[in-house]
C-alpha cells in the first residue's frame, strides 16, 4: 500500500513537471524568436504575456467567449504591441543589445503602471477548468494542464517547422547566424526583423491567455515570465526550436521538485541562481559561435 | 540650500527636495559602478541588504543607528565583493541580466527566514536617529522634517565629493580607460580587475548606507519594498536622464526627476507616478543618450 502511494506521487510529479516545462516553453518562444534573430533584450515580455492575459481575461468574463476563441484577439492585440516595440526600438543606438535591455527595462515599468490603472490591483485568474483522474497515467491532469501541454507542442512544432522547412526561415535563420554576411547575400535585414517582431508578438498573445489560467494575473507579476523566458532562451540556444521544448521541460521538473520539496516560496530563488549559473556557464546559449559579441560599454 | 532655516512652512517642499537628495545619493553611488562601464539593474540587492541588516542590528543590539548604519553598508559591500567575484567573466547585457536576477537571492531568504526577519510582514518601529548638536544647532532627524533635509543634504554632499573625487583622480582615468577598452586600459599597466572590483564594492558599501539611512528614517522596512524593482530603476534613470558621464550629473537628474514625479504626477496619476520613471529612460536612450547634462552644455556651448 505504502509503495502504491509512492508511485502515485512520483507519477504526479511527473506530470506537473511535463505540464509546467510545456507552459515555459510556450513562454519562451516569442522571446526566443525576437532575441534570435533581432538581438534585443526585452525585459517587457512579461509585461506583454500578463497583457494578452488580461485581454483574455475580460473577453471572458465579460463578454462571456469561449476560452480558446480568446486567442485570436489576444494575438492580433500583441502582434500589434510587438510591432509598436520595435517602432520604438529601431531608434536605439549602439551598443544595441545593452540599451534595448535599459529601454524595455523602462518600457516594462510603465507597461506595470498603465496596468495597474487600466486592470486594477487585484489578482485575477481564469482558472484551472476540471480535473480528473486519468487510470492510465495514475495521475490527476487538469483541462488546463491539457490545454497548453498541446498548444505548447503545436506552437513550438509550427515554428520549427517555419525556420526548417521554409525559404522565409532560412532567411530568418541566416538572420540569426551573421546579420553583415545575411544583408550581404541579399537577404532583407530589416524585413526578417519585422518578421520576428511580428510572429514573436503573435506567439506572446498565444501564451497570455495560457498564463491567465494557469497563474493569477497581476500588474507586477510580469518579471517572472520574463526571467523564466530568458532561462529557457540560454538554455536551448540561439535558433534552436525544439531545445526551448526540452530545456522548458528541465525547467519545469527542476521548478517542480523544488516546490515539492523544499516550499514554493524558494521557486524564484532557484531560478534566479539557474539564471546566474547558466549565464557563467553556457554563454553560448546566447551568442551564436559565429557571430561574435560586440565591445558592449 | 538652507533656506528651510529660514522660510517658516514648506513642508512639503522641504520633504520633496530632502528625499530628493537621497534618490541622488542613490544615483550617484551607483554611478560609481557604471564609470566602468558596468551598467547594473540589480543594485535593490545592496540597498535592501544594507536597511536589513542596519534595522536588524538596532533592533537586536540596540546599538546606535550611526553604527548600524556603518554595518549595513558593510553588509552591501560584502555582496557587492561576491558580485565581483562571481560575475567576473560577464559584461554589458550579460552582466546587467545577472545583476536582475542576483536580487532574487537575498530577497528570497528575508523573505522566508521568519525567526530573524520577521519574514514578509516587515519589521516596524526601527529606532530613529539620535539628535545631535552641530555648532550649537540642535537637529534632531528622527523628529522633524528639517533635520532631515539636512542630514539627506549632508549625505549627498559627501556622496558628491566621493563620486567628484572617483571621476577626477587617477582612479577615475583608469576606471574610464577600463571603460573604453578593457585590454588596452589593461596593455598600458592598469590594473583591471583591482579598478572594478573597487567600483563595485564602493558602489555597493554606499547603496547599503542609503538602504539603511531610507530604514532608520522610515521606521519600517519590509522585503517587497526594499528589494523593488523601482529601487533598482531609480538610479539607473536618474544617472543616465542627468547625464552619467558628469559630476554632477545624477544630482540634476534626481533635482528635476523627484521633485516633477512627487509635485505633479503624483498629484495626477496617484497609483501609476512612477510611470514617469520609465516612459523618461526610453526618451533618453532615445534622443539624447548621454544624457540631459551633456546635451545642455552642447546647447550652451
Amino acid at each position: 500500500m505504502e509503495n502504491l502511494t509512492v508511485d502515485f506521487m512520483w507519477m504526479q510529479l511527473l506530470v506537473n513537471s511535463l505540464a509546467l516545462g510545456s507552459f515555459y516553453a510556450l513562454i519562451a518562444l516569442g522571446f526566443a524568436l525576437i532575441f534570435g534573430v533581432t538581438r534585443t533584450f526585452n525585459l517587457a515580455h512579461g509585461e506583454l504575456i500578463l497583457l494578452g492575459g488580461y485581454i483574455s481575461y475580460f473577453l471572458f468574463k465579460g463578454a462571456g467567449i469561449h476560452i480558446l476563441w480568446t486567442l485570436p484577439p489576444s494575438m492580433l492585440a500583441l502582434l500589434g504591441a510587438a510591432l509598436v516595440l520595435h517602432a520604438i526600438l529601431r531608434r536605439v543606438r549602439e551598443p544595441y543589445e545593452l540599451n534595448t535591455l535599459v529601454v524595455t527595462f523602462g518600457l516594462a515599468l510603465v507597461l506595470q503602471n498603465a496596468m495597474l490603472v487600466i486592470f486594477t490591483a487585484d489578482y485575477r485568474l481564469i482558472g484551472h477548468g476540471r480535473q480528473f483522474f486519468l487510470e492510465s497515467l495514475d495521475a490527476y491532469v487538469s483541462d488546463t494542464q491539457i490545454t497548453v501541454f498541446l498548444t505548447s507542442l503545436l506552437a513550438t512544432l509550427s515554428v520549427h517547422f517555419l525556420m526548417r522547412r521554409t525559404f522565409l526561415g532560412k532567411a530568418l535563420r541566416a538572420t540569426i547566424q551573421d546579420r553583415e554576411a545575411a544583408r550581404l547575400a541579399g537577404i532583407h535585414v530589416d524585413h526578417m526583423t519585422l518578421i520576428a517582431f511580428g510572429t514573436g508578438g503573435a506567439l506572446i498573445g498565444l501564451a497570455g491567455p495560457l498564463y491567465a489560467q494557469t497563474t493569477y494575473l497581476h500588474p507586477f507579476g510580469g518579471s517572472e515570465p520574463t526571467l523564466l523566458a530568458i532561462i529557457v532562451s540560454i538554455f536551448a540556444g540561439v535558433g534552436r526550436t525544439r531545445g526551448l521544448l526540452l530545456g522548458g521541460w528541465l525547467l519545469g521538473t527542476i521548478e517542480s521538485a523544488t516546490v515539492f520539496f523544499l516550499g514554493s516560496s524558494w521557486r524564484e530563488m532557484v531560478s534566479a541562481m539557474i539564471l546566474i549559473g547558466l549565464l557563467l556557464l553556457r554563454p553560448e546559449g546566447l551568442w551564436s559561435e559565429r557571430s561574435k559579441p560586440g565591445r558592449e560599454a | 540650500m538652507l533656506w528651510p532655516l529660514f522660510v517658516p512652512g514648506g513642508d512639503l517642499y522641504c520633504r520633496v527636495l530632502g528625499w530628493s537628495f537621497f534618490f541622488a545619493a542613490l544615483a550617484l553611488a551607483w554611478n560609481i559602478l557604471a564609470l566602468t562601464g558596468s551598467i547594473s539593474i540589480g543594485h535593490t540587492a545592496f540597498f535592501g541588504l544594507g536597511a536589513y541588516t542596519s534595522a536588524l542590528m538596532s533592533h537586536y543590539t540596540h546599538l546606535s543607528p550611526f553604527i548600524c548604519v556603518i554595518l549595513g553598508g558593510a553588509s552591501g559591500m560584502v555582496y557587492g565583493a561576491l558580485w565581483h567575484f562571481v560575475f567576473k567573466p560577464l559584461r554589458g547585457a550579460r552582466f546587467a541580466l545577472a545583476t536582475l536576477a542576483s536580487v532574487e537571492i537575498p530577497r528570497v531568504i528575508v523573505d522566508n527566514w521568519e525567526g530573524l526577519t520577521f519574514g514578509s510582514l516587515g519589521l516596524v518601529g526601527i529606532e530613529a536617529f539620535p539628535g545631535v548638536q552641530p555648532g550649537g544647532m540642535d537637529l534632531s532627524p528622527g523628529e522633524s522634517l528639517k533635520s532631515q533635509y539636512y542630514l539627506l543634504l549632508f549625505m549627498m554632499a559627501s556622496y558628491l565629493l566621493i563620486h567628484h573625487r572617483a571621476v577626477r583622480s587617477r582612479w577615475g582615468w583608469a576606471m574610464r580607460a577600463v571603460r573604453e577598452d578593457e585590454t588596452a586600459a589593461g596593455s598600458i599597466g592598469v590594473p583591471v580587475h583591482r579598478i572594478r572590483f573597487c567600483a563595485v564594492t564602493f558602489s555597493a558599501a554606499l547603496t547599503g548606507i542609503c538602504g539603511a539611512v531610507y530604514s532608520h528614517l522610515m521606521g519600517l522596512i519590509e522585503p517587497s519594498l526594499v528589494f523593488s524593482l523601482h529601487l533598482s530603476a531609480m538610479p539607473l534613470v536618474l544617472s543616465i536622464f542627468g547625464g552619467r558621464y558628469q559630476i554632477a550629473g545624477p544630482v540634476l537628474g534626481s533635482l528635476i526627476l523627484y521633485p516633477l514625479d512627487q509635485l505633479f504626477f503624483h498629484a495626477w496619476f496617484p497609483s501609476a507616478h512612477a510611470a514617469l520613471y520609465g516612459l523618461v529612460i526610453v526618451l533618453t536612450l532615445i534622443h539624447f543618450p548621454s544624457g540631459i547634462g551633456t546635451w545642455l552644455q552642447k546647447k550652451l556651448t
